[in-house]
């Protein structure tokens, strides 16, 4: 009779959990252990890093809330009012309209008539005394032409000032060097944030560099152990990187709920002042900072660590 | 130097012009040698000779600075960082300070060294073959003791225990001996025998001239860096010069 063979069950995933269960032991288990061990020493990283997210987190959300106010400054600066003559006729205003309509830098031409204008001021802080001051109406008709492209409202501007149904004082509304003065500016808030910032993170990157310094020498018998016994680099360093994203995890964690909280606080508090500051900062958006704040942690701790140990560990 | 090979047998560790020079001080100079599986053998010679050198080139602890060192086939002197682990499971380690975790037992410390060595070995095969390394070193039954509640001779026992658990093909031992009595130290010899006589090269280096002289084993004497002598089994005589250096 012939014999039968009997195979093991499921080797291959007895093996695949076996080696799960060990690296799941040497790398995640020791870190958590030696981290809450070291947590005194832990502290002053912790602490900086948490600090370094927060302002993270909020100079994150005021560029993007300047990024959408320099948007919406864009598309102002390339709408282009072009005030009427009271004396100008329809077939003039009608001429000039057709003109720039056909124009192919043009998006859109819109007719306001005197009326309208006056609404428009009303909506206006401070404008509404200054038409109710006057017993007729101040404000001129226009033609608001949208320009597609911002360099071209200038050339734009040039070709309509002398037109007959254009007003000879206050011809346009365009101030030439207003949106590069407001990019200046914006330029000149995001160069200082990145610099603050970078300058917060070399000190966060420093302190948790010499956290880990601090385990891998208290941790050295272990780590030579290790290391004579043929545990391959990965394995040896693996605990320390751990050790320093479940730093940099809680620091973004805490930092993530303080900068979702802070947000949350500025939206309900001020909801009207806050949409015109910070246009664009919603829960959801400072829901999506907060979650960024925590992967920024993680990834900032286990890199510090990383770096901590290609400097202090021997191969 | 010729090397001297018993038969046709395949050396386990091989020194082909080996040299190794530490800034301006040379530790090891032209150094040729073998040695076979199942040899033990002694390396002897005054402090400063080059003895730790020559066993951290095998450990690829470091890189010669001129030569060729194979350790059980593996070319150690080109060997890559990153596969060096892959060299020390096959060579086993003994220090003279033991390098026991403490907050592990006796047996835990032998698993330790088993699991991260190959993440493969489950729990149950690790203690299962940690006990029966224990036994063989006479410490079945203080498993479950914590370094600092054994005896220097008994956590010797555990680092060699831990030091030959994964079946290495090469043991080191750096002055494994140099922290315990000459009772305790004949009992941690005795052990290299019987490891040897399993088939495993040992190669221990020492400054006790009497376990040298009795043991009547190969004995390779390294004086400034050069291997001047390598005598072999049953030829070391009273090795009165030893005691001398």
């Amino acid at each position: 009779m012939a014999g039968v063979l009997v195979k093991g069950r499921f080797p291959r995933r007895r093996l695949v959990q076996t080696v799960a269960t060990n690296l799941f032991r040497h790398l995640f288990q020791s870190a958590a252990r030696s981290w809450a061990r070291n947590v005194g020493g832990t502290a002053p990283a912790l602490g900086s890093m948490t600090l370094l997210l927060v302002m993270s987190g909020l100079v994150g959300l005021t560029g993007f809330a300047l990024h959408n106010l320099e948007q919406i400054e864009a598309s102002q600066a390339s709408l282009l009012h072009v005030y009427l003559r009271d004396s100008a006729t329809d077939v003039e205003i009608a001429s000039l309209q057709n003109r720039l309509t056909s124009d192919p830098r043009v998006a859109g031409v819109t007719y306001v008539t005197k009326a309208e204008a006056l609404q428009r001021a009303q909506r206006i802080p401070g404008l509404p005394q200054l038409a109710d001051a006057s017993e007729s109406n101040p404000f001129p008709a226009s033609l608001d032409v949208q320009v597609k492209n911002i360099q071209d409202v200038a050339a734009i501007d040039g070709s309509v000032r002398d037109d007959l149904a254009v007003d000879e004082l206050y011809p346009t509304s365009y101030d030439r060097g207003a949106y590069q003065r407001i990019q200046a500016v914006l330029l000149g808030a995001a160069v200082a944030g990145i610099a603050f910032l970078g300058l917060l993170g070399f000190v966060a990157v420093m302190v948790t560099m010499n956290s880990i310094k601090i385990a891998v020498h208290a941790r050295r018998d272990e780590i030579t152990i290790m290391q004579l016994v043929g545990a391959p680099r990965w394995m040896v360093r693996g605990p320390f990187v751990v050790e320093g994203a479940i730093t940099g995890a809680l620091a973004g964690v805490i930092a993530g709920v303080i900068t979702f909280a802070l947000t949350l606080a500025g939206i309900s508090s001020a909801s009207g002042a806050f949409t015109q500051f910070a246009p664009g900062v919603t829960v959801t958006v400072a829901g999506v900072t907060a979650a960024a704040v925590v992967v920024v942690g993680l990834c900032l701790g286990s890199g510090s660590s990383l770096i901590s140990l290609r400097r202090h560990m021997e191969t | 130097m010729r090397p001297i090979i018993a038969g046709e047998v395949r050396p386990i560790v091989e020194f082909r012009a080996v040299s190794k020079v530490y800034e301006s001080r040379r530790a090891l100079d032209d150094v040729h040698l073998a040695l076979a599986p199942g040899e033990l053998a002694f390396l002897v010679g005054p402090s400063g000779a080059g003895k730790t050198t020559l066993l951290k080139l095998i450990n690829r602890e470091i890189r010669p600075t001129k030569g060729e060192v194979i350790v059980a086939g593996i070319a150690a002197h080109q060997l890559k960082a990153s596969r060096v682990a892959e060299l020390r499971r096959r060579v086993g380690v003994v220090f003279q300070d033991y390098k026991l975790l403490p907050r592990l037992t006796a047996l835990e410390n032998v698993a330790f060294g088993l699991q991260v060595g190959d993440l493969r070995i489950a729990d149950k095969e690790a203690l299962d073959r940690s006990l029966d390394a224990l036994e063989a070193v006479g410490l079945g039954d203080r498993g479950d003791a914590f370094p600092h509640q054994l005896s220097g001779g008994q956590q010797q026992r555990v680092a060699v225990a831990r030091a030959v658990v994964a079946q290495p093909a090469l043991l080191i031992a750096d002055e494994p001996t140099g922290n315990l009595d000459l009772e305790t130290a004949w009992e941690i010899m005795d052990l290299f025998e019987d490891i040897a006589a399993w088939g495993t090269a040992v190669l221990v280096a020492t400054h006790n001239v009497e376990i040298v002289t009795r043991l009547q084993r190969r004995v390779l004497t390294l004086v400034h860096g050069r291997l001047v002598r390598d005598q072999p089994a049953g030829q070391t005589g009273r090795m009165a010069w030893l005691a001398s250096s």
